[in-house]
This record gives C-alpha cells, sequence and structure tokens, in this order.
C-alpha cells in the first residue's frame, strides 16, 4: 500500500518537457513567419527660407553656391542637363573642394518627390548639407 | 528529497517561460501599435545615404503626403489653413526649443502637392524642416 502511493506521488510531479518545447517552437516558427523586417527610415535636413529674405540676403552679399534644377524628366546643374551619375560626379568634386558650399535646389511644380530625395541623397553622400529649396 | 526538488524547479520554469512569452507577445503587439500612427499606403523614396532617423522627438511634427496630394497629421486630413494653425501650436508649445518637422510624403507625389506643406511651415515661422525617407526598406 506504502509501495503504491510512493509511486503515486512520483507520477504526478514529473515534468513533460517535449510538449512545452514543442509549443515554444510552435510560437517561434509563428513569429518568425509573421514577423515583417522592419523598416528604416531617415531624414534629410534642409531649409526652406522666405522668398523676400532670400532677396534681400542676395542684394547684400551673394555667398558662392550651387544651383540644381529638378524638372520632372531629369536636373541640371546650373542650366546644363544631367544625369545623376554625372551629377553625383560633380557633386563630389565640388565637397572635394568645399563641403560648406550652400546648395540650391529649385523644383519644377511637375517634378516628383523621388526626384528631390534622389538629389538630397547625393548631397548626403557628398556630405554638403548646407541645402536650400526652392519651387518654380 | 532530490525528486522533491526537481519537481520544485521543473514548475518554477514553466512559470518563468510563461512570463517570458507573455513579455515577447507584449512587445510584439506594442511595436505593430507604434507603426499604425503612420500612414501605410505612402510609399517613401529611398535614400542610402541619408542619415539615420533616431529616437522620435515628442516635440516632431509629422506631416504625411500621399501621391494624390493628401495632406494629414497624426493620420488626420486637415486643411491649409488648418496645418497653420497646427504649426503655430506647436512652435508656441515647444518655446523656446525649436519645432522638429518632418515631411513625408510618397515618392510619386509631386513637388506642387508637397511645397504646400513646405509654404504652411514658412509662413508659420519653421525654415529648417526634414524630408523622411526609406534608408533601408524591409520587404
Amino acid at each position: 500500500m506504502a509501495r503504491k502511493r510512493r509511486h503515486s506521488e512520483w507520477q504526478a510531479g514529473e515534468l513533460n518537457l517535449t510538449a512545452m518545447i514543442d509549443v515554444a517552437f510552435q510560437l517561434l516558427n509563428f513569429f518568425v513567419i509573421t514577423v515583417k523586417p522592419v523598416d528604416v527610415f531617415a531624414n534629410l535636413d534642409v531649409f526652406r527660407p522666405q522668398a523676400e529674405k532670400v532677396i534681400t540676403k542676395q542684394e547684400e552679399e551673394p555667398p558662392p553656391m550651387l544651383e540644381i534644377m529638378v524638372y520632372k524628366e531629369g536636373y541640371a546643374l546650373g542650366k546644363r542637363p544631367m544625369e545623376l551619375s554625372e551629377l553625383d560626379h560633380k557633386l563630389d568634386k565640388i565637397a572635394g573642394i568645399d563641403k560648406g558650399s550652400m546648395i540650391i535646389i529649385k523644383c519644377t511644380g511637375d517634378s516628383t518627390q523621388a526626384g528631390l530625395v534622389s538629389v538630397l541623397d547625393l548631397c548626403a553622400k557628398n556630405k554638403l548639407t548646407k541645402i536650400s529649396i526652392f519651387s518654380l | 528529497m532530490r525528486k522533491q526538488d526537481e519537481i520544485q524547479l521543473g514548475g518554477q520554469l514553466i512559470a518563468m517561460i510563461d512570463v517570458i512569452f507573455q513579455i515577447i507577445i507584449f512587445f510584439v503587439c506594442t511595436s505593430s501599435m507604434q507603426d499604425s500612427s503612420r500612414d501605410a499606403s505612402i510609399h517613401l523614396a529611398t535614400a542610402p545615404h541619408a542619415k539615420v532617423e533616431e529616437g522620435k522627438n515628442p516635440l516632431q511634427v509629422e506631416i504625411e503626403i500621399n501621391h494624390r496630394g493628401r495632406l494629414t497629421v497624426g493620420r488626420s486630413p486637415l486643411s491649409d489653413s488648418e496645418l497653420y494653425a497646427v504649426m503655430r501650436k506647436a512652435i508656441a508649445d515647444s518655446r523656446p526649443a525649436q519645432v522638429p518637422v518632418v515631411i513625408r510624403a510618397d515618392g510619386r507625389a509631386t513637388h506642387a502637392m508637397v511645397r504646400k506643406a513646405m509654404d504652411t511651415c514658412t509662413a508659420a515661422g519653421i525654415m529648417q524642416v526634414s524630408i523622411a525617407a526609406f534608408k533601408e526598406k524591409g520587404q
């Protein structure tokens, strides 16, 4: 009788690890399948000066600046149309001379945001941080 | 005696694993809630060289513009005058600190659509804005 009781106590205390590990792996699988890779966001800082303030500033002393045009179809440095790769090359040269150069980006109304971001990305790549955006 | 110790240890282990799973589920749920404050239909342009967005400033105002030019702040659609009022209030609340403004515009949106938001910020007295982009796009 005493033996039987001892045996039943043993049975009640058994820990079934296999089932628990099984559930743990099921949960792990669920998370691996359902969790989406996280998007990494970036911010591109720009100045948006007021039109009238810029005019007075230009009258006082025009600082050295570079003008990039963003059109619907493409880009231009000054008035010279160019591809993004060529623009990158030019910006690299300018950054080599002076990283503090002022960059003015002028966007037409029908140009896309993606076009503007591409130019800002090139500026970030070449460590040019003084950027102002104007709208045409 | 030894068997009793094993049984006790087993019971504690189950409780601990249970708590760990509860914590994991909590973090999974709360992280997805953070994303819901942003409009998922906006496809940002990619800027692989831009600096990574560091922890969100509580004063930050995020202006979202979708590809149709719909302007929202905190998922509420706003007119230009309403946006102006929001920006003025944000400036008043954050003084003397500057209000960080982030424009999250869809890559397909035209500059004419984004210009309205930029002009409103300038009119409210905010001269520096940040343009959001994907540094690295998840799938």
